[in-house]
């Protein structure tokens, strides 16, 4: 019953999820799990990030302290307490509040304000993260930060241990892929859309801009903590690098190659990202320029932003959308031509 | 005196998705002060606009002095003889009045002193806060700067938004003394809601209404037309 | 005593650099309301460009000069290349000026090697005088007077000169200047070409007093430059001299005081600002900030 009245976008996102948790039986080679693992984890990170840039139009440069705080704060909970169930609820639970309540701070303070105050305080603010992290040696062992241990599972499921973090990371990115898209399928994202396109006249239809703003802004930042959190807990280990620009620059570059403004863009750019870095390391031994791959990185960046604004999805998008309309027209065509024949 | 100097051939302007102006025709003799008049939201201004390029046609053509500027910039434009004063005013607030006439100087010779020296005869008030910030000048000495800049260079026609907005009776007086001195000198189209100032300053008239021109003649004639003004201007 | 004084030294010769950096995003950002988030970039071409025309030659000021080309040809190519396409989106120029900023650091390390790079003090700049117990280093007072020179030159040519005039008119109402006969678009160019220039002329005078450079310090500089110009206020050189004279002293003595404080005290001082006066110190009538 339930899923006849589903929509067939929602079934082939569940089927492709279906697939994602049979890959292990595939292929389960250590590092390949690690590939995925980190897919999916840096997928909810980027969707997270789109959810500001793509959706309302801010552009965050310190989204990484949001995945640090979520990283640092689980493993710090989990390595202070015994490694329990409990202890890991609690330090995902101090994660998202801590990660929501810089981001309502930043909210508050910056987006009245033009775009780049935003951009300008999260990065002077991630900036602050890193520096704490490099120097509060007592509680995160500086930078060559600490490892921990989580949470024994039960029984022969330890054995399979990966392969349990695995399914854990892919259902949490699928939740959390359909709990923002009912966010932004529901009033409140139409007006967020309504903000990024022109947010004097939203504010001339008698809406507040500022709440719904900063309240995208904080669910934006528990998400990239709930990324943190996942990532601390897939390699067992947390240093200062969670803070690093380049984990910000990741999730724009992400969102940017995979589509911005659409979900399952950040997902697909996780996933090209990923890939990318894992063998583009491989080639560095072949030529320097792959040693220098940030040289690339950057300047794939200018030309998407000037020649593909839309990214893979929102190219795709925009190319059905037309023949959707083409097709619609013609039909009617068709039928008004039709109608006078009868 | 019935050489045409500038001329608009059904302009069409958008400005972001709207169709500001549908089709503007709209011709201005050399030496005759022409009045645009219209409602709030005909099209007055972005007439102006076109003409200066800041939001240039999509479809039509300008004509000044038998030149096609449809496409051109603004500084080409201006450069060509066309001064403007927009409804704003444009003033440079942090200058100073001088510093707000040397911006607009393309040359510092002769003939510009010779042209601020009258201008500043014609607004001695200038001359007195010379070196006091534009910020500080009352609303009228504002448009007597933004008036005395548009033509401080050799100048062939002059475009005035609305000088009378916001300003206090007896200033208005002051304006239309001014301007009238300057119409022997240049050709001015105005733009203007104040109907007494259009009648008393105007030789030709044109009536926009929904980004159109629906009438045009002579000022007089429209005097005595109770019925346009009462369609198109919401008097009499 | 001795402390204060040469810390204040020390202070005033770092907010005179971050100065000279500032002072180009300022009226770049004031004038073509364009965020150019690589501008730090020019600063650490400027300095390996310096150390590396000053070792070539042997001639610190040859090294300047060509830290300066190399910032004039830089900030030519980006007005015309980067900027161009996103003008008036301030979403993509953040993100495309984002991506030149990785490109111009790492290219760094692909011309001048990815290994710290010593860069040494010209000789009769080397040492310090001792003025009765007070030892002053002389590459700090060369920095201060040189910044203080340029301080006065920008203030006195945006204040008399006709182009500085319509600069600053164009910082106001760019479409008036338009209207009164001035090319905006040549005015941009000069603007940005001497704004990235500025940028690269502080990086060569600040690689000497750091004695090493890598190509981080484009990112770090960058930073400093833009929380400079909002404390200072978006388009105001004055307030960017005071600004960057605050963060400046504020780092230094802080610095040595409270050492744990010395990255936080810049962001808080930013904090305070944005809180208190989101416009920034000095305000340019025109420039807004929504």
């Amino acid at each position: 019953m339930m899923l006849k009245r589903m929509k067939l976008s929602t079934k082939v996102y569940l089927l492709i999820g279906l697939a994602l948790a049979f890959l292990p039986f595939i292929n389960d080679s250590r590092w390949f799990m690690f590939l995925m693992i980190q897919i999916f984890v840096f997928a909810i990170f980027a969707m997270s990030y789109d959810l500001l840039l793509g959706y309302t139009g801010i552009v965050s440069f310190g989204h990484a302290m949001f995945f640090g705080v979520g990283a640092y704060s689980a493993a710090i909970v989990m390595d202070r307490m015994e490694a329990s169930f409990v202890s890991f609820l609690l330090g995902t639970l101090v994660a998202v509040l801590i990660g929501g309540f810089i981001s309502f701070l930043a909210g508050m303070l910056t987006l009245k304000l033009k775009s780049h105050y935003y951009a300008m305080l999260t990065l002077a603010l991630a900036g602050m993260f890193l520096y704490i992290a490099e120097r509060w040696r007592s509680v995160t062992g500086g930078n060559d930060g600490f490892t921990f241990r989580i949470p024994e599972l039960p029984g022969f499921l330890e054995e399979h241990r990966n392969f349990v973090i695995y399914l854990f990371c892919l259902l949490a990115m699928i939740l959390l892929f359909f709990g923002m898209k009912r966010i932004t399928e529901s009033p409140l994202g139409r007006v967020l859309v309504g903000i990024r396109e022109n947010d004097q006249r939203v504010e001339s239809l008698g809406y507040r801009i500022m709440p719904y703003k900063v309240l995208i802004s904080v669910i934006s930042g528990m998400v990239a903590s709930l990324s943190g959190v996942l990532y601390a807990i897939s390699i067992r280990f947390v240093d200062t690098s969670v803070f690093d620009i380049q984990v910000t620059l990741d999730a724009l570059m992400m969102t940017i190659i995979g589509g911005v403004g659409t979900l399952t863009g950040p997902i697909i750019g996780s996933a090209i990202i990923n890939f990318s870095h894992h063998y583009l390391s491989d080639l560095a031994n072949i030529h320097w320029i792959f040693q220098r791959w940030m040289i690339l990185f950057g300047a794939i960046f200018i030309l998407a932003v000037i020649f593909f604004p839309n990214g893979i999805v929102g190219t795709i998008q925009n190319k059905l959308a037309k023949r959707k309309t083409k097709k619609k027209q013609y039909d009617t065509t068709e039928k008004s031509l039709r109608k006078e024949g009868a | 005196m019935s050489e045409s100097i500038l001329k608009l051939e059904s302009i069409n302007t958008y400005i972001d998705q709207f169709h500001i102006l549908q089709k503007v025709n709209f011709e201005v003799k050399k030496g005759e002060l022409t009045v645009l008049l219209g409602r709030n939201g005909a099209g007055k201004t972005t007439t102006l606009r076109t003409i200066m390029g800041l939001n240039p046609a999509s479809a039509g053509t300008v004509t000044f002095k038998g030149e096609n500027i449809t496409k051109g910039a603004p500084y080409q434009i201006a450069n060509k003889g066309i001064g403007y004063v927009p409804e704003d005013q444009g003033i440079f607030y942090d200058l100073t009045v001088g510093e707000n006439m040397r911006v607009a100087m393309r040359h510092e010779n002769d003939e510009t002193k010779e042209r601020l020296d009258w201008s500043l005869d014609l607004f001695p008030d200038l001359k007195r806060f010379w070196k006091k910030p534009a910020g500080q000048l009352s609303g009228g000495q504002k448009q007597m700067l933004a008036i005395a800049r548009s033509f401080i260079n050799e100048t062939d026609l002059i475009l005035i938004d609305e000088p009378s907005k916001g300003l206090a009776p007896v200033i208005v007086e002051a304006v239309i003394d001014a301007i009238e001195k300057i119409k022997d000198r240049t050709t001015v189209v105005l733009v203007e809601q104040n109907f007494s100032m259009a009648k008393r300053l105007g030789e030709k008239y044109y009536i926009l209404d929904n980004g159109m021109t629906m009438h045009h003649g002579n000022m007089k004639d429209l005097e005595q037309n109770e019925e346009l003004k009462r369609k198109y201007l919401g008097i009499g | 005593m001795e402390l204060i004084i040469n810390l204040s030294i020390n202070g005033i010769a770092t907010g005179m650099l971050i100065f000279l950096i500032a002072s180009g995003l300022t009226l770049i950002f004031g004038l073509m309301s364009v965020l150019n988030f690589a501008h730090g970039g020019l600063f650490v071409w400027g300095a390996y460009s310096g150390v590396f025309f000053f070792s070539l030659t042997g001639s610190f000021w040859i090294g300047i000069l060509c830290a300066i080309v190399t910032g004039l040809i830089l900030g030519l190519l980006t007005e015309v290349f980067i900027i161009r396409p996103v003008y008036g989106n301030h979403i993509r120029q953040i993100l495309i000026t984002l991506g030149l900023m990785l490109v111009l650091s790492e290219l760094i390390k692909v011309v001048f090697g990815p290994n710290v790079l010593p860069a040494p003090v010209p000789d009769y700049l080397k040492g310090s005088w001792l003025i009765g117990d007070i030892t002053i280093i002389k590459y700090r007072m060369f920095i201060i007077l040189v910044g203080a020179l340029i301080f006065c030159l920008m203030f006195f040519t945006l204040r008399y000169s006709k182009i500085g005039l319509i600069v600053r008119a164009g910082v106001m109402n760019k479409e008036m200047v338009q209207a009164l006969g001035i090319n905006i678009k040549k005015i941009f160019i000069f603007v940005f070409m001497v704004g990235s220039a500025l940028a690269a002329f502080a990086g060569a005078l600040f690689a000497p007093s750091a004695g090493a450079i890598y190509s981080e310090l484009g990112m770090e500089f960058g930073i400093y430059a833009f929380i400079v110009v909002i404390i200072g206020g978006m388009g105001s050189i004055p307030g960017s001299l005071v600004a960057a004279l605050l963060v400046g002293l504020a780092n230094t003595f802080t610095a040595y005081y409270v050492p744990i404080l010395s990255m936080v005290v810049t962001m808080l001082l930013m904090l305070i600002v944005l809180l208190f006066r989101p416009q920034g110190l000095f305000n340019v009538s025109g420039v807004s900030n929504k």
